[in-house]
């Protein structure tokens, strides 16, 4: 209707429109005030005649600015509204609205939902009985009902996953036409060519004669993918559009079948109609593909499914060497095996089986290889005949069966008989190969130097001999010789796949000529390999496993999707929705596309229909917006006048515009730091305790809250922190006494524990610490202070138990007691055993992992992490503690300055080891390493 | 663009201000005229000799006592080195007398962008320094019509002082135009400070009736450069500040150059005037230093004692 989606709602105030003129008229006249100036020596020109009186005019700027408040004055009166909305509906005809619900509507479909609302509002609104066809409900007649009935008929719509044939809409229409001659359709078209469109459009024309009918449509056209192609060493997908809207840019992810990311490429239309994205993956991702989906659309048609067909090739290996061979290295099939496990599925029939060929052939194998097979005869000839012909490759090596008689499944005649001696001709000197010829598929790869010749099979010298020639040996004997038969082709390599008479096997360019045959493989048997998959299994059919819904999601299948036939070739339609087919081992996809689609634009040219846009955007009223404009213009207008006559002194005007300048930087900057603000609320307090302890090591003992216990640990550690800031080159801060409920232990590297009976257990938060803590290569001395009172064998001891109780919620490594040769042994001094106020009692670390059994000895052993945990009974702290004058607190059994000694050494010892880890026991190699160095 | 505007009455009013600006600007004034030491030097300032005997401080003569004098007149120690009787005889002695009129009328309160101070600012700094300097130079100065002439050191305050309580009189009537017009004795000055836009002859008749005595006088005419160079633009209205007439101009540059001419004939007429009643004329724009106009007016006023002095 118009060229912009505007409206007025009270049009005839547009013509205060012809007052702008007049008003600028008067803005003319009347200019700003003037300055006034008070002047002593005006008396002196008072009584000068008056000359050239016309006033300053009003400057341009002003007067613009002032027009402009006019006329929006005006255009607010007048109630513009922005995206009108147009109902197809006029009078008392019924309207029925027609929804395209093919996948192509379902990125916009919000949109066009809205449209259609919007429509059935307005028909109504006019008291117009209104109805909902949507295309892919086929011949069902449309009930006219009353607006809110028809709005939930629509609400409920959702769209298919497939491009229905509107043909079937045509009955449904001729019955509303002859019903309503003067009705009205409002057609909401996808605006794609696809489903019959053009045709439809025809008769649809041909039974409204009298009736009106509206199209709306779409400018955007949906963005689709079509065949993919899993190529030698890319995937690629075409993307499709139906109008070239210019330059766009989207990607195209991969997902595997669980819907995990694999990986993403990039398409760009750059104005045409097609364009391709190319995924440059490993061939084994590219396997796992099992879904490409353009990322920013959503609908089934922007979803391609890869099922089997596009994964790797099937290679089925048979070999005419006798299959007891010991030696596997002399097996023809071991090459092959290894040169294609890579990118291919290798299957070898079972030891025992037959015929190989013919089992192979049921596994449904894209390419099959003969190592040195002479004659394939009977049955399996003619199924490997039919193979070939259906599309499957067929590469066959040399050997001396094959040398000797061949069938007549090999590319070109070979010479044979008594005329060469064993059909081979054997070489003075290794023959290199020839660099490749342009035509064949080896062509670009390169030729690497060594690899030599030493026997062949000869090809009869005929006519297109060269044209089959994929490779040959330096004097133009053909060494790969190819010939398509059928959709198929065959292969021979003239010499052995194993390296009896060439060492071409095992180099890598045989692996890079099996891999261009499997990608050549994959060109020729597109369509043939489903009929070959199809003859055998004519009668199966697949049932559908999940399905694509109109969006492109993967779903439960809906209860009208059928089973395809197993040959099933077709794209998707009503009965056999988009989806994955069959059992979950063998998935057949079918794509709402053809893999050679186009998307072409609906033609409706030469049909009488009115035309109108999809814009679902909601009417806006433009009215308060534009009042707000008149506002703002006249605050301006009014500062404008104030300077113009003077009223803002200079030196001011400036300061005001600062202001300004600082308000809204103040409101900008105020607005951006309340977030931040609040964000840095909650700083954590770090105690200045455990901010010294993050500086210094020191070591740590849990208060049990028994006093005598915790003032042993005390005065104990601060013993063993001067013994090793004597003795060491580690100097410790003051030991510090933690609760594990409150404290942050990850600061200590080992905390010294007496177990306390009669205390009770810490509550659970800090047993799930200690945990973490021990998890994290914290050490924890667990001392239970009574290997006195506990007997082997005898009941546990108060400790023990509490102990017990204390660690039934830690995940405790494996225990054993100190083994002799471990590393905590040996971190500083070589010790025994860790003895404290009593030496009786044994000492428990993590078990270490068993000793290696090649019988070499060493003089320490130890994990890959420290111990987590060392359990002592022999109380430490009690032997350590001493006063500043380093006389001993606590009488030792049997006693003895020996005892004390080795009490604090065994500290030291401890110390060290949860700082060294298995250090030291990496150091007894040191002199083998020197030896070897040395020499 | 110029913007002017006038002060109100109380700004226009003198206040401390002014007596601090006049002692700052004769405090400064020795070392700014460092230069015209010697215009100083050669005039002898404050009580002038007259070579004659006569009232005074200083001794002249000693003359014989001459029959039916006043006894007390005789010099008794001269008289009684020898049988003669002596009168001591001094020198006549005579201060200056130097009235200032400072024009604070509504025009005078008028001050533009490109002034550094109004024109009734300017008045009153320049004629309170020109009092102090003359003060300390030993003369007598008085307001003319206000004051008698007195030679205070704190000749400043007092005259401030004065001009206050006479504008807080004048309230509401506004100051007049012209100097009272009463003839002044002779041998008197008197200086006039003001903007002169009044009209030439009323002015001359006034300035001839100062001086049919013999008084002599000073005109400095002190004017605002914006009033010099009319440099408005545009629609404008012009707003007379005695009468209160209102003058629009459509585009006001269109009368700089009448305004102009009309100014300097004005000027001419003011300066004939002056020459009439045998009064010298400065004129002195308030953008420039009041240093250099205080300077001008002493030379001038000591060159008019000079003249005094032969005559």
């Amino acid at each position: 209707m118009s060229l912009l989606p505007l409206a007025f709602s009270a049009p005839l105030a547009l013509i205060g429109l012809a007052l702008l003129p007049v008003i600028y008229y008067l803005l003319r006249i009347t200019p700003p005030r003037p300055r006034q100036i008070p002047f002593p020596p005006l008396k002196l020109i008072l009584d000068i005649e008056p000359k050239d009186e016309t006033p300053a005019r009003t400057p341009w700027w002003l007067l613009a600015l002032r027009l402009l408040i006019a006329g929006l004055v005006v255009l607010a009166m007048a109630g513009p509204i922005w995206n009108p909305q147009h109902g197809a509906a006029s009078g008392q005809e019924p309207l029925l609205v027609l929804v395209d619900d093919g996948w192509p509507a379902a990125p916009t479909w919000e949109q066009r939902l809205k449209v259609a609302l919007a429509q059935v509002d307005d028909a109504a609104r006019q008291g117009a009985p209104t109805a909902v066809l949507a295309a892919s409900e086929g011949a069902r007649d449309p009930v006219l009902s009353d607006g809110s009935h028809t709005a939930q008929r629509l609400r409920a719509l959702k769209p298919v996953p497939y491009t229905p044939d509107r043909m079937g809409l045509i009955a449904p229409l001729e019955h509303f036409f002859a019903e309503h001659p003067r009705g009205h359709v409002a057609w909401i078209a996808d605006g794609l060519a696809l489903g019959q469109t053009r045709p439809f459009a025809e008769k649809l024309a041909e039974v409204a004669k009298n009736g009106q009918v509206e199209i709306i449509s779409g400018e955007r056209s949906p963005v689709a993918l079509a065949g993919a192609a899993n190529e030698a060493s890319v995937l690629n997908v075409n993307v499709l559009r139906a109008t070239k809207d210019g330059p766009l840019q989207g990607r195209v992810r991969a997902l595997d079948l669980k819907g995990v990311p694999i990986g993403d490429a990039a398409f760009d239309f750059a104005g045409a109609t097609e364009t391709q994205a190319r995924f440059d993956l490993p061939i084994e991702l590219r396997n796992d593909i099992a879904r490409l989906e353009i990322a920013s659309e959503h609908s089934a048609g922007a979803v391609t499914l890869l099922d089997e067909r596009w994964k790797r090739r099937r290679v089925g290996v048979v070999s005419g060497a006798s299959t007891d061979v010991a030696q596997p290295l002399l097996a023809p099939s071991y090459y092959l095996q290894r040169a294609l496990q890579p990118f291919a599925d290798v299957r070898e029939a079972r030891a025992g089986v037959a015929d190989p060929i013919d089992a192979l052939l049921d596994d449904n194998i894209n390419v099959m290889l003969l190592a040195d097979v002479g004659v394939v005869a009977g049955l399996a000839h003619d199924r490997l005949e039919s193979f070939v012909e259906d599309g499957g490759v067929l590469v066959r090596f040399a050997g001396t069966r094959l040398a000797g008689s061949s069938d007549d499944l090999v590319p070109v005649a070979l010479r044979r008989g008594g005329r060469t001696l064993g059909g081979s001709l054997s070489w003075e000197t290794p023959k290199k190969l020839a660099p490749f010829d342009r035509a064949s598929p080896f062509f670009g790869l390169s030729v690497p130097e060594e690899v030599t010749v030493t026997r062949q099979v000869l090809a009869e010298p005929e006519a297109g001999l060269p044209a089959r020639t994929w490779a040959a040996l330096a004097d133009g004997t053909p060494l790969v010789t190819a010939e398509h038969r059928g959709k198929g082709m065959i292969v021979l390599f003239h010499v052995t796949a194993d390296t009896t008479w060439s060492n071409l096997p095992l180099s890598g360019l045989f692996v890079d000529m099996l891999r261009k045959i499997l990608a050549v493989s994959a060109d020729t048997s597109k369509g043939g390999e489903d009929a070959s998959f199809a003859a055998k299994q004519q009668a199966a059919t697949l049932a559908p496993l999940s399905t694509l819904d109109g969006f492109g999601a993967l779903g439960p299948p809906p209860s009208t999707a059928k089973s395809i036939p197993a040959n099933f070739a077709d794209v998707a339609g009503a009965e056999h929705p988009p989806g994955f087919y069959g059992p979950p081992d063998a998935l057949v996809a079918v794509n709402p596309l053809a893999p050679d689609a186009k998307l072409e634009p609906a033609d409706f040219s030469g049909l009488n229909f009115r035309r109108e846009p999809l814009n679902a955007g909601e009417p806006i009223d433009l009215r308060p917006w534009l009042i707000a404009g008149v506002i703002a213009f006249l605050i301006a207008d009014a500062l404008a006048s104030l300077w113009l006559s003077g009223g803002v002194p200079l030196r001011r005007r400036r300061a005001v515009v600062a202001a300004f300048v600082a308000l809204f930087t103040l409101g900008a900057t105020a607005a951006s730091f309340i977030a931040p603000v609040r964000a840095e609320e909650p700083a954590q307090q770090i105690s200045p305790r455990d901010l010294e302890s993050v500086l210094t090591t020191r070591l740590a003992y849990v208060v049990t809250g028994d006093a005598q216990a915790d003032e042993a640990s005390r005065a104990g550690l601060a013993s063993l922190t001067r013994a090793l800031a004597a003795r060491t080159s580690l100097t410790p801060g003051e030991p510090v006494g933690v609760d594990p409920a409150r404290d942050e232990l990850v600061f200590y590297p080992m905390i010294y524990w007496p177990i306390v009976a009669g205390k009770p257990l810490p509550p659970q938060n800090a047993i799930n610490k200690i945990a973490t803590f021990m998890k994290q290569g914290g050490t924890i001395v667990f001392d239970t202070r009574d290997a006195l009172a506990s007997r082997p064998g005898g009941p546990l001891t108060p400790e023990a138990r509490w102990l017990r109780d204390l660690l039934a919620g830690v995940d405790v490594p494996e225990l054993e007691p100190v083994p002799q040769d471990h590393v905590i042994t040996k971190t500083f001094y070589l010790l025994d055993g860790f003895i404290g106020r009593t030496t009786i009692g044994q000492t428990w670390v993590e078990a270490l992992p068993p000793e290696p059994t090649d019988g070499t000895r060493r003089p320490a052993r130890a994990g890959d992490s420290v111990s987590p945990i060392v359990i002592t009974s022999n109380d430490l702290a009690a032997a350590w503690a001493a006063d500043r004058n380093g006389e001993p607190l606590y009488p030792l059994v049997p006693g003895g300055v020996r005892q004390r000694e080795l009490a604090l050494r065994g500290g030291i010892n401890l110390v060290m080891y949860t700082l060294t880890g298995n250090y030291k026991s990496d150091q007894v190699h040191v002199r083998d390493l020197l030896d070897r160095l040395g020499h | 663009m110029v913007s002017a505007r006038l002060l109100t009455r109380s700004e226009a009013a003198a206040a401390p201000r002014h007596q601090e600006g006049a002692l700052d600007l004769a405090r400064r004034l020795p070392s700014l005229v460092a230069s015209a030491k010697e215009l100083a030097a050669s005039v002898m300032h404050g009580v002038h000799g007259r070579r004659r005997a006569g009232t005074g401080e200083n001794f002249w003569q000693f003359r014989p006592f001459t029959f039916g004098e006043a006894a007390q007149r005789i010099d008794w120690r001269r008289s009684a080195r020898d049988d003669r009787l002596y009168v001591r005889e001094r020198e006549w002695e005579a201060a200056h007398t130097i009235f200032l009129w400072m024009d604070l009328s509504p025009s005078m309160a008028f001050m533009s962008s490109l002034a550094r101070q109004s024109k009734a600012d300017r008045a009153l700094v320049l004629g309170l320094a020109t009092a102090d300097l003359l003060v300390r130079g030993g003369e007598r100065v008085g307001l003319l019509g206000m004051t008698r002439a007195i030679a205070a050191r704190n000749i400043v305050e007092r005259l401030a002082e004065a001009l206050a309580i006479a504008d807080r009189q004048m309230r509401g009537a506004g100051h007049p135009d012209f100097p009272s017009d009463e003839p002044l004795p002779q041998r008197t000055q008197v200086i006039l400070l003001s903007d002169f836009l009044v009209a030439p002859d009323e002015l001359a008749r006034r300035l001839k009736r100062i001086a049919s005595n013999g008084a002599r006088g000073h005109l400095v005419m002190i004017a605002d450069p914006v009033e010099e160079t009319f440099p408005f633009e545009g629609h404008t209205e012009f707003l007379d500040v005695d009468s209160g007439a209102l003058f629009r101009a459509g585009r006001a540059e269109a009368y700089r150059a009448d305004y102009v001419a009309r100014l300097a004939q004005h000027r001419e007429r003011v300066r004939e005037a002056a020459r009439e009643g045998g009064f010298s004329f400065a004129l002195h724009r308030s953008d420039a230093p009041p240093a250099t106009a205080l300077l001008a007016l002493r030379g001038r006023l000591e060159a008019n004692v000079d003249i005094g002095a032969v005559a």
